[in-house]
């Protein structure tokens, strides 16, 4: 399996969604206009007998003429959308084929370089991900902007997140609303109670105010719709209206909690990256856990053996990596500790009468003039000690 | 790569009929359009009745049934686009691993302090790179309260200066190079580097590419720079100085065209990371990135590995394994420490179980060892020797 196709499954699920998204808006916009046109026309058509007057025809004519207009510039622009997401796609598309470096670079040092260039980039993007995902738009940006790879990330999806998470967070709820009603019916395949959440959270707002009519008449309003699958928790908001504010039974006084808004919040990212298909945990993360379980070996949990140079034994990565699994090893794999270069036929292995084993191309390095060893490890001298083979399988 | 085609003809096949559409109904309104702007035309000619005739009516009603027909047609053509649409996302789904989550088997990242963690590391990978303003947001919106060790301090201020000449080396600026270069030339030279002399071809054919005009200029650049290099690298400065017969007739269009290619200015910034961190002793990969590269090749391995324990129904045996089930291959170059994996049991070594060395010089692991031993003899599985279990010795990598 390649690595592209491990890993690059959002990187083109998310503008495919918003061309079908732009698709079904201009399915939409075209059926409107046409119906419009259609309209005039009937209209029309109902005067349009032998002997009305001309000059009645003609206006009604105008009018057709310029529904025609509106028709003609409305299917033009939403078209285009749709053709301006499909490429945004291709752009996508294209990028990633180029990991695959067809074309053969004249040397190996361009090809090396090509590669780096594109696992950089790679990397950039799977951390603006990873901002985007946890609410860091401001970071998000600014490394796609200096990175200057903004075209191949979600930013402008993640822009209208931004925008109705800024409003919940001031207690607004309007332009959820509005994103709610942008995504009807998608949201209803994947049973999504966002909207129903809230209006619950409206009518505990009017309460809150002491605005108990207008609680009623929201609830009148807005809960109806929801009575199928909602009905318990309908019915549980409703005898809020009998609650002072201040009340300590649960589980009123858990509607009343204005944390319920920085949940609502969380209940919104959700649902947006079910809307695009994203997967609950960020490529990053998942990623970072693959690396470190790649790396992890015991060695980097005992402070004799750490490598300085090795991401597992550095501070941060050592806690992460602590709960998860070691990498596997069927074939030993031996580097000297004093040279760091590997052990095997050209550097065999050598054992110090202390049991320690360095490579035969250190031995000159911890030999003292007058023929004395000090081991680096265990800083024990050997006065000219008796240096064994050892034979790796 | 078949994946990136797959959808790529998909795509394609969408964006051509987009694009169809878009010029057919643009038409078609047109048509209808003018259709109408003519028949409200014809009625004004007609001053002479105020009143509509039924030949009028006829022409006029079988107008309108053709705009009907033509506007629905565009409409049910557009609907019918839907099918190649959904292809495309179709294609993706069978093409690309949504779900990759999977293969990590804990929720290493659920807590918050080591998302926490994480984001340090990521917010230290960019102040390696000299991004301090990304990292300084990223500071502040993931609320990273912990302070960063002056060690990597020092070492992101050093690399984010090696990195800051890299980039300008990328935009064709190459004083900065040239000025580190000279500074390091004895080092570069010790390690055999070809940087320097990369770096000053680059900027003789720098001054090449202004055209004859600067052809002087060239060649006092080369009289003060190659000499140096004459031992080395005489053909290349050879090639080189041919490259002036074309100067007045253009390089690009000569046998000296290689001489312009942009591969020259990737292979030198590529050189200069490598060297240039070689010199100083820093790593030209942040531990992060080393960590998510080795996770990128290990991903696709585990996942494939996930299909066939799933479509066996095996999957019950990743879990509570505190090792991975298979051997990730990466680069040796990022191999940090010694594993030593016993060749009887085929398994690492570990404190409990460590490597032991047979008097004959064989290291096999302590319970391969116990298995192997018969009382107060040990025959060596790997030659004749016979020796007494007592005699082997524990021993470190």
């Amino acid at each position: 399996m390649s690595e592209v196709r491990a890993m690059e499954h959002s990187t083109l699920k998310v503008p495919y969604e918003v061309i079908n998204k732009k698709f079904r808006l201009a399915q939409k916009t075209l059926d409107r206009e046409v119906s419009q046109v259609q309209n005039a026309a009937t209209e029309m058509e109902k005067c349009l007998k032998p002997g009305a007057s001309v000059g009645e025809i003609r206006k009604l004519l105008g009018g057709v003429v310029e529904r025609l207009q509106v028709l003609k510039r409305k299917a033009n622009e939403s078209i285009s959308d749709e053709l301006s997401a499909s490429y945004v796609c291709k752009r996508r598309l294209e990028h990633l084929k180029e990991s695959a470096a067809s074309e053969q670079p004249s040397n190996f040092e361009v090809w090396q370089a090509n590669i780096d260039n594109w696992k950089r980039i790679r990397m950039d993007r799977m951390i603006i991900e990873h901002c985007l995902r946890y609410g860091f738009y401001e970071s998000a940006e600014r490394l796609a902007n200096r990175t200057g790879i903004k075209d191949l990330t979600n930013l402008e999806i993640f822009q209208v997140a931004r925008e109705v998470e800024g409003d919940l967070r001031n207690r607004k709820t309007a332009k959820c609303i509005m994103w709610c009603n942008e995504n009807k019916s998608k949201l209803r395949k994947i049973n999504s109670t966002l909207e129903f959440q809230l209006r619950v959270q409206e009518f505990v707002e009017l309460i809150r105010d002491r605005n108990r009519m207008e609680a009623v008449k929201h609830a009148r309003k807005y809960f109806p719709v929801f009575e199928k699958d909602q009905l318990k928790e309908i019915c549980q908001c409703m005898a809020l209206l009998a609650f002072p504010v201040d009340t300590d039974i649960e589980p009123y006084k858990g509607l009343f909690n204005p944390d319920r808004w920085d949940e609502l919040v969380l209940n919104f990212r959700n649902e947006n990256y079910r809307l695009f298909n994203l997967s609950a945990q960020s490529l990053l993360g998942v990623t970072v856990q693959a690396g470190l379980s790649a790396l992890k070996t015991p060695q980097c949990y005992s402070v004799s053996s750490k490598n300085p140079n090795c991401p597992v034994c550095e501070e941060d990565f050592n806690e992460i990596a602590k709960c998860l699994p070691y990498s596997h090893c069927a074939q030993s794999r031996l580097i000297c500790r004093v040279t760091g270069l590997p052990l095997n036929e050209h550097n065999l292995p050598m054992m110090l009468p202390n049991g320690q084993i360095y490579g035969q191309l250190a031995i000159p390095q911890i030999t003292k003039d007058d023929g004395t060893i000090v081991c680096p490890v265990t800083k024990t001298p050997f006065t000219d000690p008796k240096i064994e083979k050892v034979f790796i399988m | 790569m078949e994946s990136c085609s797959a959808v790529e003809r998909e795509l394609d096949r969408v964006i051509a009929k987009f694009t169809d559409i878009r010029e057919d109904s643009e038409n078609v309104i047109s048509d209808v359009t003018n259709l109408f702007d003519s028949l409200k035309d014809t009625l004004t000619d007609d001053e002479a009745s105020s009143q509509i005739s039924e030949n009028q009516v006829t022409i006029l009603n079988e107008a309108f049934a053709k705009m009907r027909e033509k506007l629905h047609r565009i409409t049910t053509e557009h609907r019918e686009i839907h099918g190649t649409v959904s292809k495309v996302g179709k294609v993706i789904d069978r093409n690309f691993v949504s779900d990759f989550q999977a293969t990590a088997r804990s929720d290493a990242l659920v807590e918050d302090r080591n998302m926490q963690m994480l984001n340090k590391l990521v917010a230290e990978h960019y102040i390696r790179q000299g991004m301090d303003d990304v990292a300084e947001a990223l500071i502040r919106e993931a609320e990273i309260r912990t302070e960063f060790s002056p060690k990597v301090r020092e070492q992101s201020q050093q690399f984010a200066e090696v990195y800051h000449i890299w980039e300008c080396i990328t935009n064709h600026n190459l004083s900065p190079a040239l000025e580190w270069s000279a500074k390091y030339s004895e080092e570069l030279d010790a390690k055999n580097s070809p940087l320097e002399f990369k770096l000053h071809r680059l900027a003789f054919i720098q001054i090449l590419s202004l055209g004859v005009g600067a052809q002087s200029e060239a060649i006092t650049y080369a009289r003060t720079n190659f000499g140096k290099f004459v031992n080395r690298y005489e053909k290349e400065i050879q090639n080189l100085m041919g490259s002036l017969i074309y100067l007045p007739t253009g390089i690009h269009n000569s046998p000296y065209k290689h001489l312009m290619s942009p591969e020259l200015w990737t292979e030198a910034a590529y050189i200069f990371l490598k060297d240039c961190c070689n010199v100083l002793g820093i790593s030209k990969d942040s531990p992060l990135s080393v960590v998510v590269n080795a996770g990128c090749t290990a991903l696709p391995a585990l996942l494939n590995l996930k299909q066939v324990m799933q479509s066996r129904q095996v999957l019950g045996i990743w879990s509570g394994r505190d090792e991975l089930p298979i051997e990730i291959d990466l680069d040796p170059d990022h191999r940090y420490h010694s594993v030593f994996a016993c060749p009887i049991l085929r398994q690492q070594t570990s404190e409990d179980n460590p490597p032991m060395k047979l008097s004959c010089g064989h290291v096999i692991s302590r319970d391969a060892l116990n298995k192997l031993s018969n009382g107060l003899l040990l025959k060596c599985p790997y030659c004749p020797i016979e020796q007494s279990p007592e005699d082997a010795k524990y021993i470190y990598f």
